[in-house]
Formats: C-alpha cells, structure tokens, sequence
C-alpha cells in the first residue's frame, strides 16, 4: 500500500496545487505533499527487508487482463533508492523554489505530477505500466523548459520531447518482441516484468531477434542517460530549463536510463549477444572521456555542469559492463554496486551543482564565467556550499561520489584491465574543470560590475545544505544504501551464468 | 424474429430526423430542433450500449440477411453516435442563429443513420445505400455555411471526389455480383472464386472506400474539405464519416482477403507507409490548425490501415490487428471530433474562419478549458499516455510485431515519433505564446463537448478493459462470421 499511497498523495497534491489561486498556497501545498511523499519513502527504506528482492511492498491488480496488463508495483535494492532520490530531490526542490514567481501553481502542480512520474518509473512491474510513467515524465519537463525556460526555450523544449520519444517508441518496440515470443513460447501474454525476464532466458530466440530486443531497450536507456553520442537533447534542455527543471533532469530524469539497465538489461544479458557488454562499457567510457573535455570549453556555467552529468551517468555504464564480465565474484559484485550508488550519489550532488548554477543566475543575472568573479567576497555562505558541490562532483574523499566511482573503478579493473586507465584519464581532466570553473567564478578579483550582490536566499540555503549533508553523510557512512544495493547487486548478478560472461 | 430492440437506436434516429424536418416546418422558433436532436441521439447511445454483445442476422423477411447486429456494428455505432452527439453539442452553438437550423440537424441525423446502416449491414447493397445516405448528407453539410466560398469550394471538392469514388465502388460491387450472384456478405465469403475479376473487384472497393479513409493517393480531397467545410462538420466528417469508411473496409475488404487468400500484404503496406508518411510530413509544415488536423486524420488512416496489412500478412495476429484497429478508429473519433471543435471555438473567439496556429497563442491564458482540452486531446493524437490513443496505438503497433512485421512497425513508431512536433507546437503556442486577446467567455456547448470527448479521452485511457474487452468480442465476430 506504501507506493499507491505515494502516489495518490502526489496525484492529489499536483490537482490542489493547479487549483490553487495565490503562489503562497500554492508553494506550502507542495511542500507539505511532496514531503509526506519523502516521509512515506523514508518509512519504506525502515521496512525494507532485502532478502525478499522484488516483493517489497508489492501490489497487484488486473487493469487489462485480456491484454495482459496489470497495476503491478513494487520496489527493491534499486528501485527503493530511486524512489528515495525521487521523493528526496523533488522535495528539496519544492522548498528550493519557495520564491517562484512566475505562474505558481502551475509550476508546483508539474512539479508534484513529475515526482508522481519518477517515482512510477521506477516502481513500476508492468512494462504497460512503466512504459506510461516513463513518458509521462516528459509532458511536467516539456512545460517546465518551455514555459519557466530560457530565450531558446521552444527549440530546446521540442528537442527534448521529440529526441527523447523517438528513443521511448524504439524501446517500446523492444517490449512489444518480449511480450510476443514469450507470449508465443509459454502461451501466456503478459507484460509483467518479472514473469518476462524470469522466463527470457530460456526464450528460444534467433540471433536477429535476440540482437534486435537488446539495441532496442539499450538505445532507449542509453539516450535518456545520456551516452554520447545520444546526448545533444541534454545541453540544449539544461541550459534553457529553469533551476528546479535542471536538478530534476539531471538528478532523477537522467537516472531513469540507468535504472533500465539494472532492471531490464541484466537479466536479459544471458540470451544477448556477449558484444554488447563491450558495446555499454565503450559508451561509458567514451562518455567518461567526453565529458571534462568538453566541459572545459564551455563558456556557460550550467553547460558546463551538464556536460559533468554526462560523464558521471558514463561510469554507471562502465560499472554495469564490468560486472557482467567473467571474474571474480567480489570485483563484480563492488562495480555493480557502486553503479548503483552512483546512481544515487549523482543525483543528490549534481542537485547540489545546478542549485549553484541557479543561485549564481539568480543573484548576477548571467551564467557566464567570464562575468563572474571573486563571488565569494560577496557570497560567503553560497561560497562554501557551491565549493563542497564541485568537490564532491569531482570525486573528493569523505563525499559519496568517491566512493561510488571508486567502487566501479577497483570492480571494473579486473575484468576490464587496461580499459580503465583509459577512464581514469579523466580524473585529472575532471579535477581541472571543476577547479578551474571555481576559480574563475568564486575566487579572483570581483568582478565590479556586477554591483552589489545579495547572498544566497534562505530557501536555496536550507535546500543545498540539506542535499550537502546527504552527500557528507553517505560520504562518511554508506553503508545503510549501500548494503541494500548490494544484496540486490548479490541477486541481479546470481542471475548470470558461469560466474559472468566471457567475451 | 420480424423486428428487434437491437434495431431500435437505427428507429429511433430515423424517427428523430423525420420529427426535426416536421418541426421546422411548422415551428417559427427553430431552436428547439438542437435539444430534440440530441434527445434521439442519447436514447440511441443509450440503448446501443444496453443491448451490448449482441449477435444477430436478421434472417428471412424483412430483411433477407441483409442486416447484422454484432459486436462490430454496435462498436462503431457508438462511435457514430458518441461524435453526433458532440457534433450536435457544438452546432447548437456554432448555428445559434442560423434559419436552417432545422434542414441542418435533419441532414446530421441522416448522415448518422447512414453510418450506422453501413455498420450493421451484411449486404453489399444495403452498405452501398447507407453509404450514399451518409455521403449525400455530409456534401450538403459541408457547403452548409453558404456564403463562405471556402465552404462551398469544400463541398464541391467532396462532392466531385465522393461521385467518383462511389461509381468506383458500385463498380466493384457488380462485379462481385457477377461473380457470385449475391450481394450478401455472407456467401460471398463462401462462393467468390481466386480470379482476376474478383481481384479487380477488391481493387476498385479498396478504392472506393479508400477515399472515404483518405487513404493515399485517394485523400487530396481531404485538406481542403476539412480547412473549407464549418468546423462542427469537420468535427462529424473527420471523426464519424472517415470512420464508416473503416467499417466498410473491415466488412468487406478483411473478407476479400480471408475468403481469397491473395497475398496483398505489400501493396497494402505500400499504402498503410505512404499514407502515414504523408500525412505526418505534410502536417509538419501546415499553418492553419484545421489542415494541419486534416494531413494528421491522414496519417492516422494509415496507422488504421496498418490493420489490413497485418491480416493479410499473418492469420495469427489478425484478432489483435482488427482489435487495434477498431481501438484506434474510436481513440481518433474522439479526439479528432474534439479537436475540430476547439477550431469551432478558436472560430468563434476570433469571428473568423480563416485559422492560424498564431491564434493559438497564449489560449492557456484565453480560454483555459478549451486549451486544456486541446492539450489532452492532441496527447492522445499523438500516443502520449495516459490517453486512450497512447493505448489503442500500443495495442495496434504490437499486432505488427506479432504479425512479424517488424519494420512495418519501427516505421510506424518513429512515424509516430515525428507527429509528436507537430502537435507539441500547438501546446507550446497555447501555454508561453503571447496571448493576443482578453480572456474570452467560453461558450457553455462548446466546453461541454470538449469536456465529454476530454474525459473520455483520458477515462479509456486510464482504464481501457471494458472497450478492449468490447474490441475483442468486434473482432472475434468479424473473424468467426466469415
């Protein structure tokens, strides 16, 4: 009942908030639901038990048996976390925006609807199901980019909703091939997740079948992660989405991509072809690679944060490929789980990031390094947090994004071998633009005419410190996720035969 | 059995149509023929929907097997009389103070009659007059603004196309009756012969009915007809008359298939591409919203005629394509029906009918129910979920995979893919596009249709079983009678 109780209080939350009159009601309805919302995810992640895997919290109901679609939900090491990032992120940022001006209502409203989508995706046990809420999650961001957004808000909005669809309608026609064969195979037509991928395995497939699913599904998740070179939709939305639309996108949006390839793609691996692992691995990497590079030339200082994104989605890629490969059971086992604290750890910090790039906006009014300067001296509170966040991001001990990419790091090196020092040639790129775009914006001389600064709001305030305790906290202690991660990695990866796949 | 209840919604709409042209004989005051109108026509919904799962012929006198209520025909019937009745809802606004308001709703109910019997009939001839019935009708209602020259230039063209196609048709339809001797459905089904005439005679009845369908190279009356007619016909002639095309073509085509055995899967597929692509690239580039509505109607036909492509292709996906099919003409019946009168309202708001996607510009502001109705109607258009086009969209583009025709379905998912800018513009217009105007009063019939095609819209797509469990029992009906 703890997830349909999600989302009603959200469904119910975003209806009040569209239907509120003043911005003042408006705001206060979406902190309170957004936070029971958090308060019933918390109370999930007490009761979790992580040796019942999927049947967490799980609900079923027929909805279209003659199809064979069912409201089928329910969580695990994976999918709770998200939940969890989800409810957390979208929480923050309703307080984050306590100030929103511009059509109150309606930017809380999508704000809840989208934490409604999110949360759907990533609890969802019915690829009907799943399918819906992973479109929905488009129609709160097309208006958030397009009605909150930038001067090049209509070419970026339509961008994004059509590049991603295309990605989502190929995926679906991977679902559609699943559901067929299993359906031809078994006789029994079903769109329930675990029944499929139970059962695929031993589907009797031909070589084009089996290639055509696995593209299919990987080619809608590597777009939403995004991989390059998938990614042009993601530079254009970020720099002309509002604050509050940029954290979502890149602390949850992004995420989802990555949670299909622990849902959906693991346990598929076994009846793929073994070339695709290599396929994900050299997309991560690639991206790992891409990423610094290209965010050291970026003028902007929220393109050059989401070009960081892309990078940090690539080690879940190189993460998830490593532990499919044949080795060691505890290398394995620490790359796929620090992917997946990855996944949570990239959320909380990049909304840490975005948060800075709306402040910095906020009180200057640009976003261009080069107009900025010696922030600091007028900012000292904005300074320390904004200073944490890029540490963090770069991969600073005692933050949680050290020990997600450590984790994949040691875990990939032996099934991957050289392969990862040719990822960790971006540490030092990394280090570099992190620092590099601090030292620029925060530090040096003031910049005169940006005038008289005020310093960070005390919405914005209480929003990063919170994410920035997050970070600390799990920097520090991770194992409370961590260990739920990892029996759940310990279940996905049983699912692979011989001890991994050897290429 | 010499007459049945399930006859009475075809009765009663007869009989409603009689009484309005009655009444505007007499009557001075002719606003009253609106509400009587729409009085028939929810008796008939009503009853349609209370007699469902029905499967009779009515055998011997009087009807000689020329009639058949089933699943199928009651499905489409609903449809029929779900998009009259928001066609009606918004007329009554839309010719609030026309003379002829009683010649007007007495050629809508015939045109509805005329659709329904084609839904219900098992006999080529009694399709071939219901068909004239609805067509007749509709060619006077879309010239029916009789000042306008667009609307008049709008009838003209339906109607020299629509001679065309149904002397195309009734040609098809003597041939097969030279062929087997009987009109009847039912032993054509048993009798016609694997022969070049009777191949010729499924050419010239895809034909005929693939003017109805828009269906390329038979639509280039469509655009122009949809721009020029009144918009609440539009709404009837998009929604409700390309629709008895499809029934016509489930009946007669799917059984020419079947009963032949001719493998047409790739000339249909040539068609079911061609349409779709056409009419996705040509609604990308369109500036007035109603053509732009039009080439979209195309490029649905050609997601519907995916259906024939299917069964003729794989015999073990034709229940889920005819399904699909049945699912998707009702999902764009209403939207489409909608759709058109939102250009109803835009009309309305700007006294003009000349239409511009600038009009739509900051309609969220305007008018707020009739963008929102919009939105969600243009969602469903564009297989978003959770509307009932996202669902009967999935359900039609998984009967391709199941008929293993994979690329058939990857072109139609990205064809899919591409609509989605277009209609997603018309969004972006109705909520950060500058307003142009003052906030208008919405007028209460036009809000009330689009809130009755809205909420059904949204309802089957939430909760799609009863009307896919209905599909199911529609195709399963079309399959087994042959």
């Amino acid at each position: 009942m703890y997830i349909s109780a999600i989302f009603i209080t959200l469904l119910i939350g975003s209806i009040i908030a569209f239907l509120c009159r003043t911005r003042e009601q408006a705001r206060v309805v979406a902190v309170i639901f957004s936070f029971i919302a958090l308060a019933i995810s918390l109370l999930m992640c007490l009761k979790y038990d992580p040796t019942k895997g999927l049947d967490n919290f799980r609900e079923f109901y027929y909805w279209v048996p003659s199809v064979g679609i069912n409201y089928h939900v329910g969580v695990d090491g994976i999918g709770l976390p998200m939940v969890l990032l989800s409810t957390l992120v979208c929480a923050l940022c309703a307080i984050y925006a306590w100030g929103e001006e511009h059509r109150a209502n309606q930017f809380f409203g999508l704000l809840l609807l989208m934490d409604l989508a999110l949360v759907g995706v990533f609890v969802s046990l019915d690829f009907f199901l799943f399918y819906i809420f992973w479109e929905l999650t488009l129609i709160p961001m097309f208006f958030l980019i397009g009605i909150w957004g930038g001067p090049r808000k209509d070419y970026s909005a339509i961008k994004f909703l059509v590049y991603t669809h295309v990605a989502s309608v190929i995926m679906l026609l991977g679902i559609f091939a699943i559901y067929y064969f299993h359906g031809k195979a078994t006789g029994v037509y079903t769109f329930d997740i675990p029944v499929l991928l139970s059962a695929y395995q031993s589907l009797p497939l031909s070589q084009f079948w089996k290639d055509f699913i696995f593209a299919a599904l990987l080619f809608g998740f590597l777009v939403k992660m995004p991989a390059v070179p998938f990614h042009t939709w993601l530079p254009d939305a970020h720099v002309e989405a509002p604050t509050v639309g940029s954290i979502i996108l890149a602390g949850v949006l992004l995420k989802m991509g990555g949670y299909g390839l622990f849902r959906f793609l693991v346990p598929m691996i076994p009846n793929a072809s073994s070339f695709f692992i290599m396929v994900i691995a050299i997309f991560g990497i690639v991206s790992i690679l891409y990423s610094p590079l290209a965010a050291l030339t970026q003028p902007d200082i929220k393109k050059l944060v989401a070009f960081s994104s892309i990078g940090h989605m690539g080690f879940i890629s190189l993460g998830v490929a490593a532990s499919l490969l044949a080795g060691d059971d505890i290398p394995r086992i620490l790359a796929h789980t620090g992917a997946m604290f990855q996944m949570f750890a990239h959320g909380v910090i990049t909304s840490i990031l975005f948060g800075s790039c709306g402040v910095i906006e906020h009180a200057t009014g640009t976003r261009i390094i080069q107009d900025l300067g010696g922030l600091a001296k007028k900012m000292p509170k904005f300074a320390f947090i904004m200073v944490a966040g890029f540490f963090a991001s770069m991969g600073f001990p005692g933050m949680c994004g050290f020990i997600a990419e450590v984790s994949i790091l040691i875990g990939s090196y032996p099934q991957l071998g050289k392969l990862v020092f040719i990822a960790m040639l971006s540490i030092p790129l990394s280090a570099g633009y992190h620092l590099w775009a601090i030292q620029r914006t925060l530090f040096g001389p003031y910049n005169e005419y940006l005038g008289d600064l005020h310093d960070i709001t005390w919405h914005e305030f209480v929003a990063m410190a919170s994410w920035l305790i997050i970070v600390v906290f799990l920097g520090i202690y991770p194992m409370p996720l961590f260990d739920m991660m990892r029996a759940t990695a310990e279940q996905l990866l049983a699912l692979i035969p011989q001890g991994g796949i050897a290429l | 059995m010499m007459f049945s209840n399930l006859l009475l919604p075809e009765a009663i709409i007869a009989i409603t149509a009689t009484v309005v042209l009655i009444l505007g004989l007499f009557l001075k005051d002719k606003e009253v023929v609106g509400p009587v109108s729409i009085l028939g026509i929810v008796i008939a919904l009503v009853l349609t929907v209370a007699n469902l799962d029905a499967r009779e012929a009515f055998q011997g006198y009087p009807f000689y097997n020329a009639i058949v209520v089933d699943p199928l025909a009651q499905i489409f019937n609903t449809m029929f009389l779900i998009v009259a009745l928001l066609a009606c809802i918004a007329s009554m606004k839309y010719y609030e103070k026309n003379e002829s308001l009683d010649e007007y709703f007495m050629l809508l109910l015939f045109a509805l009659l005329g659709m329904m019997m084609v839904a219900i009939s098992n006999d080529l001839i009694t399709l071939f007059i219901g068909f004239e019935l609805a067509s007749l009708s509709t060619y006077a209602m879309a010239g029916f603004d009789r000042k306008d020259a667009r609307s008049i230039e709008a009838a003209f063209k339906y109607f020299v196309i629509g001679a065309l196609s149904s002397a195309i048709l009734l040609f098809g339809i003597s041939i097969i009756y030279g062929l087997t001797g009987s009109t009847n459905l039912s032993i054509i089904a048993k009798t016609l012969p694997y022969s070049s005439p009777a191949m010729l005679a499924t050419l010239f009845i895809i034909a005929g009915f693939g003017f109805k369908m828009a269906l390329v190279p038979f639509h280039m009356w469509a655009p122009d007809t949809y721009e020029g007619s009144p918009p609440v016909v539009t709404s009837l002639l998009a929604a409700g008359s390309k629709k008895m095309g499809f029934i016509a073509a489930f009946r007669v085509i799917i059984l020419a298939l079947i009963a032949m055995k001719i493998d047409w899967y790739i000339a249909f597929a040539v068609i079911a591409v061609v349409t779709m692509t056409l009419g996705n690239l040509a609604a990308l580039v369109q500036n007035s919203i109603r053509r732009m509505l039009a080439y979209s109607s195309i490029a649905h036909a050609g997601y519907i005629a995916m259906v024939f492509v299917v069964v003729a292709h794989s015999a073990k996906a034709a229940e889920l394509a005819i399904v699909g099919g049945i699912l998707h003409a009702f999902s764009h019946a209403f939207a489409k029906a909608g759709a058109f009168i939102v250009t109803a309202m835009i009309t309305y708001i700007f006294a003009s009918k000349i239409d511009s996607i600038d009009d739509y510009n900051g309609l969220g502001k305007r008018a707020p129910i009739t963008a929102l109705t919009m939105a969600i109607l243009l969602c469903s258009l564009a297989g978003i979920p959770p509307t009932f086009g996202f669902y009967s969209k999935f359900v039609l583009f998984l009967s391709a995979i199941k008929g293993d025709l994979l690329w058939l379905a990857i072109i139609a998912v990205l064809n899919s893919a591409i609509s989605v800018y277009y209609y997603a513009r018309v969004i972006m217009r109705m909520y950060w596009g500058k307003p142009t105007g003052e906030k208008v009063k919405e007028p209460a019939p036009y809000t009330l249709a689009l809130i009755i095609a809205t909420l059904g819209t949204l309802a089957l797509g939430v909760y799609p079983s009863p009307v896919s469990d209905w599909a199911y029992a529609a195709a399963q009906s079309l399959i087994g009678g042959l």
